[in-house]
């Protein structure tokens, strides 16, 4: 295991009347694209901000490449950040905005041209070079920040919702712009967003945050297929969240009673097992069947059909269960055919006990 | 068609104010002078005539060009100082003030202009005369008294009295309009506070800062309070060669080619500033 490139360690951040960032602890590995991801506020931006040093931590220790950065001026990092607004100079045109990385490290004016035509080359917008920046494109804009901060070289690229504010077909141009250049360079990147999609496509680990607190840090695959907690089940979404009782178990499953009936889950991740105690349980959109006729399984919901949601080749399903409680099933287009949902007054939605995945919070 | 005419009226509905304002007030009066500076002068009584006597007496008048130099001069070194004793306390106001803070110094710095310009030059000679405030001031420590009244010192002083509070309120409000985010952008590409001024502060602000200057500029280059009250008309500026034809025999033509010459010089530096303010590359 090499050593990590950032340490978090128990770092907090609070202002004047609130506490952004509760002591926090993660480590990013060389090489890492990791995204930072949750709701306005819940303190992503804050934790990037302090990794740049435009935030001081008012506790714990935030360590880069071994050394302790906490008293580390911003311009005595190499910790370069595209901002959401991208902030480029409006009085400098594409070529002279990358160049002010190099400028400020005394680069030779002929060396600091060549590296930064070099670079608006690579990312395709070389003949907008000496282009007032105020006239070129979002995605162009968006180029000319990215150049900017990989200019210099670092060994860890900071993004701040840097897509956000793209037409969303240039938000998928952008992703594979981004992935690629970060498999190229083998650099971290670290890119906060409140945009699931963004975070799960590209980043090989996610951390997903809540009210200044890390609510679940995992690959993007663990975190939908097995969220921690109630929270990040909300959040990741397409998700089927039950909440009840147990009351019995028997071998490896629980049965737990909810007003939808009972169901068996697996006992593993239950936070306690004796009868009585709360639990909750998940179950993915997409691991549900559904089906006209009552199946011959465990776990059963009988519901109605509110609303469909076509996504090219799949269909998410909102449906209604007896108790007024929403059922989400996403299912395939030609799956869908062969139910005959529409003639249906009552469909049946099932899953096998192993789908069901317990809520350890 | 016909909405593109309803447009065009009620455009010019609103334009036509400003229009009627500007050529009763300000296009009329100056091509009426510009017309004056052809007039004769004969037995103290003006003549109309089409005569380029005053243009040839003033152009070749060694006189009008030494004050030319000096009144050009003398509001360009108040410019400049303005400009740059202005800059530290803008950035303050602007960056190291709280919002409330930053509320109440722009506040204070429009109190000056609740009273007379004129009143402020006096107090001024209250305090630079010979027997005033800085010289008694300078006898508690044992220094010479020094009058600074009548010197170019005192006139640049009123000059400042003038313009300063108004370079430092423009300034402080182009400051503080500059995103945020820029400032951060330049330290984290390696740019210290030091250096961002220039590499940032100035470029972003260019505007702001060429406008407070050029305000700065026209100012003391038509005033004739301070040179006359406090620079005690010696060497003349343009503006008390003005006051002064028009008393010596009635030489209002003469003082309307002086006028004439000191709105060309302020038509051609200010395009010549807001060109520059407006300038981009790419």
């Amino acid at each position: 295991m090499t050593r990590p490139l950032v340490v978090f360690d128990k770092v907090e951040k609070s202002f004047a009347n609130f506490m952004a960032v509760k002591p926090t602890s993660f480590e990013i590995a060389q090489g890492e694209f990791l995204a930072i991801m949750g709701p306005s506020g819940c303190g992503k931006t804050t934790t990037l901000r302090m990794l740049a040093g435009l935030e001081a931590p008012t506790g714990g220790e935030i360590r880069f490449d071994g050394r302790v950065m906490n008293d580390v001026k911003p311009n005595d990092r190499d910790t370069p950040m595209v901002w959401q607004s991208l902030a480029l100079f409006p009085f400098l045109n594409a070529r002279e905005n990358v160049e002010f990385g190099l400028k400020m490290r005394g680069v030779e004016p002929a060396e600091r041209r060549k590296r930064a035509l070099d670079w608006l080359e690579r990312l395709g917008i070389g003949q907008f070079a000496e282009r007032n920046v105020a006239k070129l494109s979002g995605g162009q804009r968006q180029r000319v920040a990215l150049a900017r901060a990989l200019v210099t070289e670092p060994k860890i690229l900071l993004l701040d919702e840097p897509l956000s504010a793209l037409d969303a077909h240039l938000v998928i141009r952008m992703q594979s712009v981004l992935t690629k250049l970060q498999k190229e360079l083998g650099i971290t990147f670290v890119y906060v967003t409140h945009s699931q999609s963004e975070a799960f496509a590209m980043a090989d680990r996610v951390i997903i945050m809540a009210q200044g607190e890390i609510a679940q840090i995992g690959k993007a695959k663990d975190i939908y297929r097995a969220p921690a907690n109630k929270f990040v089940a909300e959040f990741v979404g397409r998700n089927n969240i039950f909440e009840g009782k147990v009351k019995s178990k028997t071998g490896k499953s629980l049965n737990v009673e909810t007003p939808l009936g009972v169901f068996q889950v697996p006992a593993e991740g239950a936070p306690s097992t004796a009868a009585g105690s709360p639990l909750s349980f998940v179950v993915a959109a997409d691991l549900v069947q559904l089906s006209a006729t009552k199946p011959d399984a465990a776990n059963v919901v009988e519901c109605q059909l509110i609303s469909e949601q076509f996504m090219g080749t799949t269909v998410t399903l909102f449906l209604e269960a007896k108790d007024g409680s929403e059922i989400k099933v996403q299912i395939g287009q030609r799956e869908l055919e062969t139910i005959n949902i529409k003639n249906s007054a009552k469909l049946y939605a099932s899953w096998p006990e192993t789908r069901a995945h317990v809520l350890a919070g | 068609m016909a909405s593109e005419r309803r447009i065009d009226l009620y455009a010019c509905c609103f334009r036509a104010p400003l229009l009627i304002w500007q050529s009763l007030f300000f296009v009329v009066p100056l091509g009426f002078m510009f017309i004056m500076s052809f007039w004769l002068v004969k037995n103290y009584r003006m003549t109309p005539a089409f005569a380029f006597d005053n243009w040839a007496k003033m152009l070749f008048w060694e006189v009008m060009w030494r004050s030319y130099g000096y009144t050009l001069g003398l509001a360009a070194l108040t410019t400049a100082v303005a400009s740059a004793l202005a800059f530290p306390a803008a950035y303050v106001l602007a960056f190291r003030f709280s919002d409330a803070a930053r509320r109440w110094a722009i506040f204070l710095l429009i109190i000056p202009f609740f009273t007379s310009y004129l009143v402020r030059v006096y107090a001024w000679q209250v305090v630079l005369a010979g027997n005033g405030v800085l010289s008694a001031f300078l006898g508690w420590f044992g220094m010479e008294p020094v009058s600074v009244l009548n010197s170019p010192v005192a006139t640049v002083v009123g000059y400042m009295t003038l313009s300063f509070p108004l370079v430092l309120l423009l300034q402080t409000i182009s400051l503080a309009a500059i995103d945020k985010s820029l400032i951060e952008a330049a330290h984290n590409l390696g740019c210290g506070n030091f250096r961002t001024v220039f590499a940032v502060l100035i470029p972003a602000a260019r505007v702001g800062l060429i406008v407070a200057a050029l305000f700065c500029f026209i100012l003391s280059f038509g005033d004739f309070v301070s040179p006359y009250y406090l620079g005690g008309s010696s060497p003349p500026t343009l503006s008390i060669m003005i006051v002064d034809s028009t008393k010596s025999g009635q030489q209002w033509p003469r003082a309307a080619v002086i006028a004439v010459i000191m709105i060309m010089t302020l038509i051609s530096i200010a395009f010549a500033a807001v060109t520059l303010a407006y300038r981009r590359r790419g």
